[in-house]
């Protein structure tokens, strides 16, 4: 570090002069910039490597550059808002459809004091949630299944291709005369909604297996099951998620569904029923709380994701 | 020229007739590591008849602890035959032989150490050398140890927590051979390893692997496109011929030891030569049968 110091001052790269900089800010420059070694010399490949490390992690990032991000990023929700606010305001649309934004939130708190929404929201969430676990838990050993044995595969597929071509909605009268008009016929429309992105992607996952690892894995005499269990599954981890994520999504889109179809609570159900009942205002805010929620399930399954695939390249 | 490639000639003929006519009492034949007797492989061409004769009628010794490296025009068949030792494929005639003993499938007393590397992108550095170790039931302790003893073999000291995206291509070349080595095989086969590294890592990792060998006393069995890395690593030198592959010849590198410039000697320079003249007429005879095919 004393070398890297002291190599600042000569490089008058930030055009202020050279020497009137105090000794404080040259410890702020970003760490990695001389090519230098701390030995001086040519450096070596470990230094090398080390540097490269050093730079690939990020340490350089400044408040400014993020504010400016972060103010581009929100600049298109801001305008939605503010158009959302004033169009109905200035009479452009007609405000009983679409009331302004403001009026919708407090709608929303009134819900949420209240107390339906929180009802609502639970009710959502406990069929989207066991609908989803359910696809994880019954989807992710059949795709494994598939995937790894052909006979297992020749003897699914055609079945598989038929229904994966059956839409849930077209399902979905078929599962209420089944299993009545109560949860289990949603939790099974959203099960079956779900396992289709979860079955394909395991699938596809296990099948493209990079052969070289499955050769240098052979050569190291594993047998077939240690294979697929230190080879074949942890190298289909990252793609099988893709398919998780893909389902989280679904689970919310497909409940709302069948929550508008049939039932007496859930957040589908606040939203029909306060069209039904011209409650505009409410209509809105359960349509705002279910894209949040959309949005959360979203953001928690990629974090999820990234701390199950860190060795991923990630460039 | 002429005359020593005629000497090495006769004395790899000689060899070979003794073996074949004496073996009770020859000693070489007890010494080989690896005999492979008239191996021949041959595909079925995907969706026809037709067969593809990979290589063919393949006899070649590989002594114990010695290094021998292969080299041979591109498509002749030297990554099968490497394949065929490894037990990942079967020879559809003749036999190979470890220790005397038939190669039935794939083993820990071989380890393969690939061009493309191999390694398991979700493991660092040293759990993709305990890889090996855990198919071998090695306990988790001295899993973690011997991983380690073999990181600081390979000079990769400070990187176990590393993952393969996180190294070099040299350095992970490095976990690689340290992979193999670490479940301790007695046959080290080496499929191009530093083909795809910048020229000055592949010297360094070339002095290093004859460091190592003199070290671990392995039997190397080494492919190669270059006649360089063939002629500087080999004690022995194998060319093969263009598909179906056969062995060419056999020559041995008479260098009494690999310290300092080797390349510079006017010896390497009359092998390297050597081993050109012959690969030359097959390289074209491969070039002239994929123009053919294609």
């Amino acid at each position: 570090m004393a070398d890297t110091l002291a190599a600042v001052p000569a490089v008058p790269a930030t055009g202020t002069p050279a020497g009137t900089v105090p000794a404080g800010t040259a410890t702020g420059t970003p760490a990695g910039t001389p090519a230098v070694s701390p030995r001086g010399d040519v450096p070596t490949a470990d230094d090398r490597a080390t540097n490269f490390f050093r730079v690939a992690a990020g340490v350089r990032s400044s408040a400014l550059p993020r504010l400016s991000l972060l103010l581009r990023r929100t600049a298109a929700l801001a305008l939605l808002a503010g158009l959302w606010e004033t169009l109905p305001r200035l009479g452009v649309v007609d405000r009983v459809f679409a009331p302004p934004l403001s009026e919708v939130l407090v709608a929303w708190y009134d819900l949420l004091v209240g107390g339906q929404l929180v009802e609502h929201f639970q009710a959502s969430l406990i069929r989207s949630l066991s609908g989803f676990a359910l696809a994880i838990a019954l989807t992710i050993p059949l795709g494994l299944a598939i995937g790894w044995y052909r006979p297992v595969a020749d003897f699914l597929s055609p079945v598989l291709e038929l229904f994966r071509n059956t839409s849930a909605v077209a399902l979905l009268p078929v599962f209420i005369l089944i299993f009545g008009l109560g949860e289990p016929s949603k939790i099974i429309f959203v099960f079956y909604a779900c396992s289709w992105p979860i079955l394909l992607n395991t699938i596809s996952g296990v099948r493209t297996v990079e052969p070289l690892l499955v050769k240098s894995a052979r050569s190291m005499g594993l047998s077939p099951f240690r294979l697929f269990q230190k080879v074949i599954l942890p190298a289909a981890v990252p793609t099988i998620f893709t398919g998780v994520r893909l389902a989280g999504a679904y689970s919310i889109l497909t409940l709302l569904f069948a929550e508008m179809v049939g039932a007496k609570a859930g957040l589908g159900y606040l939203i029909q029923d306060a069209q039904f009942s011209f409650r505009i205002p409410d209509m809105y805010a359960g349509i705002i709380t279910i894209s949040v929620l959309g949005l959360l399930f979203n953001l928690l399954l990629v974090t999820v994701e990234r701390r199950f695939s860190t060795w991923r390249t990630t460039s | 020229m002429t005359v020593t490639q005629t000497q090495t000639q006769t004395q790899t003929r000689n060899r070979t007739r003794i073996r074949t006519e004496n073996p009770a009492q020859d000693r070489p034949e007890r010494q080989a590591k690896i005999v492979i007797r008239d191996v021949g492989k041959v595909f079925r061409i995907r969706g026809t008849d037709r067969p593809f004769i990979a290589v063919d009628g393949i006899d070649l010794d590989v002594r114990d602890g010695e290094f021998l490296t292969l080299v041979g025009p591109s498509g002749c068949g030297k990554s099968t035959l490497l394949d065929l030792i490894a037990g990942l494929t079967a020879p559809t005639t003749g036999e190979i032989l470890i220790d005397g003993e038939a190669v039935t499938g794939p083993g820990l007393d071989r380890g393969i150490v690939f061009q493309q590397y191999a390694l398991f992108p979700w493991r660092t550095a040293l759990a993709n050398i305990e890889f090996g170790l855990e198919a071998k039931a090695v306990p988790r302790k001295e899993r973690r140890e011997r991983a380690r003893h073999y990181l600081d073999l390979v000079g990769l000291t400070g990187f176990e927590h590393r993952y393969p995206h996180e190294l070099s291509g040299g350095m992970r070349q490095r976990v690689a051979i340290a992979r193999s080595l670490a479940f301790d095989p007695d046959v080290l086969l080496m499929d191009e390893p530093f083909a795809a590294l910048d020229a000055q890592t592949r010297e360094s990792l070339q002095e290093e692997l004859l460091r190592i060998w003199e070290k671990t006393n392995k039997t190397i069995v080494f492919i190669t496109h270059g006649i360089d890395e063939a002629v500087y690593l080999g004690q022995r030198v194998a060319v093969m011929t263009s598909r179906p592959g056969r062995i060419k010849r056999v020559i041995d590198i008479a260098f009494e030891s690999r310290e300092g410039d080797l390349r510079a000697d006017p010896r390497f320079g009359a092998y390297r030569h050597e081993i050109w003249t012959l690969l030359r007429d097959e390289v074209a005879a491969a070039q002239e049968q994929e123009r053919t095919i294609g």
